[in-house]
């Protein structure tokens, strides 16, 4: 890597644009320094799925908390400490033999962040958006989760009043995990309800 | 162009970002957010739903900026009200 001289290349279209926006925010002192620096480092190192596999480790270790995580998703999640924008109206689904759950938001991108972080490419992406409505199942499979033809699937559409994040079963033969190392089991992906664990 | 590994943590997760200009235009919503909506994030979320709608194919950091400058023109109709 030449890291101690380059010339950089000159700023895209869209770089224009965005920093553009900043030096009008900025104007308008709606961009306190640092603010956007502070912002970005966090989503990028503190808020992420970690937070949400804590949620559902605990969940499956303790069914009082269970319970209460599926009777008030928001206010269970804010017991350990997850909250803030994106998570103020949190709906906690239940995986069962029967029911497998996933989550999409059909008009945008709402995804519950204080539990999961920013969605990843494909959640955001046109065919996500509206496969996952049409043909669930189809779409699942292609993404490598198959679906039992027993199994019903139920897919929930985030929206501005409700966020949704997916309670997956617990695996078999975990009795002896402690709740770290259940919460290192579970992945992103299956609080999506794109893949099963 | 990508951003460099820094040794971000990415949990299980993935860096949300493939560029600095959208981690910019992210805090900037944040921002506007923060500062101009007491932490609401609904007035932005309805411009970027107009925005995605509008053009459904355009890559999606695109549409966040394209949301942001709409509800920024917006700041400036409500300051000019107040001014």
């Amino acid at each position: 890597m030449n890291a101690g001289h380059h010339h950089p290349a000159p700023p895209s279209p869209i770089e224009q644009r965005v920093a553009a926006l900043e030096a009008l925010l900025t104007e308008k002192g709606l961009v306190p320094d640092g603010f956007v620096e502070e912002v970005t480092r966090r989503y990028e190192t503190e808020i992420g799925p970690l937070n949400g596999a804590k949620v559902v480790a605990r969940a499956w270790v303790d069914p009082a908390y269970r319970e209460r995580l599926l009777r008030d998703g928001t206010h269970a999640i804010a017991e350990l400490g997850f909250a803030g924008a994106e998570g103020d109206h949190m709906v906690v689904v239940e995986n069962t033999p029967s029911v497998h759950n996933v989550v999409v938001c059909t008009l945008c991108s709402c995804y519950p962040w204080p539990t999961l972080g920013l969605p990843p490419a494909w959640y955001k992406d046109p065919p996500y958006r509206s496969r996952m409505v049409r043909e669930p199942r189809v779409l699942l499979r292609e993404m490598g989760c198959v679906i039992p033809e027993d199994m019903e699937v139920h897919v929930w559409d985030s929206s501005a009043e409700v966020r949704y994040l997916v309670l997956p079963e617990r695996p078999a033969g975990t009795e002896e995990l402690t709740e770290e190392e259940l919460a290192a089991l579970v992945t992103r992906d299956s609080m999506i309800g794109v893949a099963r664990l | 162009m990508t951003v460099p590994d820094l040794g971000v943590p990415r949990r299980n997760g993935e860096l949300a970002f493939d560029a600095p200009w959208q981690s910019r235009v992210f805090g900037l919503a944040a921002a506007v957010a923060e500062h101009a909506y007491a932490g609401d994030w609904e007035p932005f979320r309805r411009q970027l739903i107009t925005a995605i709608a509008a053009e459904p194919d355009r890559p999606y950091w695109e549409s966040w900026t394209a949301a942001l400058e709409a509800l920024t023109g917006m700041i400036d109709v409500v300051g000019d009200a107040h001014g």
